[in-house]
């Protein structure tokens, strides 16, 4: 994959279920709330392809889409 | 049910049998799961009232973990055996439920274990176990059950809980009580505990249960007139003001707290200090380099599956893994197998501190049924390698592990150990 490909993630709340696996694996781009415990991309969302193919592949709930980032 | 014509011949012939309680005593039988996944498609096991079928592949686990709509975990029962309606009604907790009851319940809940709630309790965690590992040191060893994996959980639960952290061995004594009623055969009577339910309507049909369910009782009636800022009065609250819960849901979250609280990370320490034990090298690995201790922690939570399993039934006719499956058919994900899986993790058998794959299945596969107290295990697993580093505490193994009799819970009763400090 090096270097480039840029993939933005994208949560769909109503599938999230807030397991919190998005935010261990990439703590500066996710945040669980604390209190509806749901996830949201908290930095620019943009993750190198085989990095955010792995972080939607994780999600429990299937709650991540990768949409392909124009450059 | 099952159909009978069109079943895949293949895995109905010399299905090793993995349900028999007795073989745990000797550890997962991990030679009978090799044979199962060698097996393409399903396996089909027999089981006492009809069989099941045997889910031991990485993917299928991650598949039927992940979607609910097609595979229950409220029809029938979570365990291989199905139950009558009024004990599955009596027993349901979070564990046997489908959306939007488990909706509504994990949300009661959740909040408490997420990440970040989480790691507000590093402290307290950190205080019990440099009180234990002392303790543990000055004695100069002993059974690691009892001075470390049992006490270091489930302080820390009852603290959550708010539960008085005195009545901690009384606790384990009862979750004690409930791994024996996951095997066959319990040393106490029906009445134990002064319980008169009759056991079916029990979880673990044990009457521990009903000592668990009284002690949640006494709980909920000091908080309901003095509450205070933890988490059963976080669930008296949902129950009785805002009546987000039954009375019966109450009692059943916090058995399922205080037992999943305490008994599967137990096991994981437990089992993580006879990995230690048996492989210095690795254990010297992460005394070398300390960023390993997360990786290190993954590796014991997928070497331990301190729950080897979980059932779901079918909701429709479809397929999983190239075979026809049937509405009402049992599938049984056998997290134990998944976790080494050689198509998934390389050399699977290998006890390796800086694995890159954590994708275990030591919480379960994901979906919606994903372990609540996943972060609190990762925490209490990575404080206490953490502690254990600080002393260069290495461990020697000085006795057999006794085993728990139980298909579902991968538990040690006791293991010795002793305290090195160097490898």
């Amino acid at each position: 994959m090096a270097g480039g490909e840029l993939m933005r993630v994208v949560i769909d709340q109503e599938l999230c279920i807030g397991g919190g696996i998005c935010e261990m694996l990439e703590p500066e781009m996710f945040e669980l709330d604390n209190d509806v415990v749901i996830s949201s991309v908290v930095g620019d969302g943009l993750l190198p392809r085989e990095r955010a193919e792995e972080v939607a592949d994780r999600c429990p709930g299937r709650a991540i889409a990768l949409v392909q980032e124009e450059i | 049910m099952r159909s009978t014509v069109d079943m895949t011949p293949a895995a109905t012939v010399e299905t090793p049998n993995v349900t028999d309680p007795s073989l745990y005593l000797r550890g997962i039988p991990h030679g009978c799961f090799a044979q199962l996944r060698a097996i393409d498609g399903l396996a089909w096991h027999p089981y006492e009232d009809g069989g099941f079928w045997a889910v031991t592949h990485h993917a299928d686990v991650r598949f039927v973990s992940r979607n609910p709509e097609l595979f229950s975990s409220a029809i029938g029962h979570t365990n291989l055996w199905d139950l009558e309606a009024d004990a599955l009604e009596a027993r349901r907790s979070l564990i046997d439920t489908d959306a939007p009851d488990h909706t509504r319940l994990r949300r009661l809940v959740a909040g408490a274990f997420t990440p970040k709630n989480i790691r507000l309790w590093e402290e307290t965690v950190r205080a019990i176990t440099i009180d234990l590992l002392d303790e543990f040191v000055s004695q100069g060893g002993g059974d690691w059950v009892d001075m470390v994996a049992a006490p270091l959980p489930i302080q820390v639960i009852l603290t959550m809980l708010g539960v008085p952290v005195e009545d901690a061995d009384y606790l384990v004594e009862l979750s004690n009580y409930l791994v024996e009623g996951t095997g066959d055969a319990q040393s106490i009577p029906p009445d134990a505990f002064g319980n008169t339910t009759e056991l079916r309507l029990l979880p673990f049909n044990s009457p521990a249960s009903h000592a668990l369910f009284e002690y949640g009782e006494g709980m909920r009636q000091h908080r309901q007139d003095d509450l205070q800022d933890d988490l059963v009065s976080h669930l008296v609250q949902a129950q009785s003001e805002d009546e987000q819960m039954s009375r019966s849901e109450y009692r059943n979250m916090f058995h399922l707290l205080v037992f999943a609280g305490n008994e599967t990370t137990r096991t994981a320490i437990s089992h993580g200090a006879m990995a230690l034990a048996a492989s210095p090298g690795e254990w010297q690995r992460v005394l070398d380099d300390r960023s390993m201790i997360n990786s290190a922690a993954e590796e014991i939570l997928r070497w331990a599956t301190p729950i080897m399993h979980m059932r779901r039934t079918v909701t429709t006719d479809t397929e999983l893994a190239g075979t026809s499956i049937a509405k009402g058919d049992k599938v049984v994900m056998w997290y134990a197998s998944a976790n080494r899986d050689e198509t998934v993790f390389e050399d699977p058998f290998r006890f390796d501190v800086s694995r890159a794959n954590s994708d275990h299945f030591a919480f379960g596969g994901g979906g919606p049924h994903l372990c609540l107290g996943a972060f609190l295990a990762r925490l209490e697993l990575t404080v206490l390698l953490e502690e254990m580093a600080k002393r260069s505490l290495c461990l020697e193994q000085t006795s057999e592990p006794v085993r728990a009799r139980s298909n579902f819970v991968h538990g040690v009763l006791s293991v010795g150990m002793q305290p090195r400090t160097s490898p």
